[in-house]
């Protein structure tokens, strides 16, 4: 009966935080004029708890880092290397107990033909993953984010 | 749950993996040019055939696999991956394959269990 208490209760905690991010990406989409057409990223964790958390990490990271920019071949391994970087800070200070592993594809806008393609042998109750698409004028960018847990 | 080879030391060795992927996209897509009809096929076998593979070892890890095909046409392209985990025990390998008209990148992670 106790363990039914806190799981509604971390329920209502989490559950919360999607309205917490809503006035947080307000308040960017002044500086970052494209956030709002790009999606938001929802994670799903082990599905007993139905922690569901609404994460912006991504589009953030994405518009912060190369929003405005042009496909440029010097500049591109800064690019995912910064784009990495925040996704897996903004991920850890979730204090979730997951590994994570995060993968970002930068492509430059040209005709190309691009396919990916994932599979995974793990525990389907308690581990996930996420795509992230984003693109602007002169590229695309694809995220991929695969929480396993501990 | 599956019983898994014991006496095995619990580290992720990424040279063998190297090679049984290299011959699974050899399987796959050797001797083709890029076909857009067929790529979903080919990046769905590879994928399998890989993690097929890496569970018959029977080692204690869980495994996610990813594969990417670009027609090579001249257009850049940059991969790149981060993992937050225990580097002791996990691991990955990155396995880069061309032929005439199409780039292959398979990306091997395995995490302990």
């Amino acid at each position: 009966k106790n363990t039914w208490f806190l799981y509604v209760y971390i329920f209502i905690a989490t559950a919360s935080l999607p309205l917490l991010c809503l006035p947080t990406c307000w308040l960017l989409r002044a500086q970052y004029p494209l956030l709002g057409t790009i999606r938001n990223v929802v994670l799903e964790f082990i599905p007993d708890n139905r922690i569901v958390t609404t994460l912006p990490t991504t589009c953030f990271a994405l518009e912060a880092v190369i929003g405005e920019h042009d496909y440029q071949h010097n500049r591109v391994n800064q690019w995912t290397n910064l784009v990495l970087e925040q996704c897996l800070s903004q991920l850890t200070k979730l204090w979730k107990p997951f590994k994570y592993i995060v993968t970002c594809i930068i492509l430059q806008k040209n005709g190309a033909g691009l396919q990916t393609a994932s599979s995974c042998f793990w525990d389907n109750t308690s581990d996930g993953s996420c795509v992230e698409r984003w693109e602007n004028k002169s590229m695309y960018c694809i995220v991929t984010v695969f929480g396993v847990a501990i | 749950m599956e019983e898994y080879n014991s006496g095995d030391e619990v580290v992720f060795n990424a040279d063998d993996v190297n090679i049984s992927v290299k011959e699974c996209i050899e399987g796959v897509i050797g001797g083709t040019d890029y076909n857009q009809s067929k790529v979903n096929q080919w990046t769905a076998g590879i994928v399998e055939h890989s993690l097929t593979h890496l569970v018959k070892q029977g080692r204690p890890f869980k495994y996610i696999v990813n594969c990417t095909i670009m027609q090579k046409s001249g257009a850049g392209l940059h991969t790149a991956n981060s993992c937050y985990w225990d580097t002791a025990t996990d691991g990955s390998c990155t396995v880069r394959w061309e032929n005439r008209t199409m780039y292959c990148v398979v990306g091997v992670f395995a995490v302990a269990l």
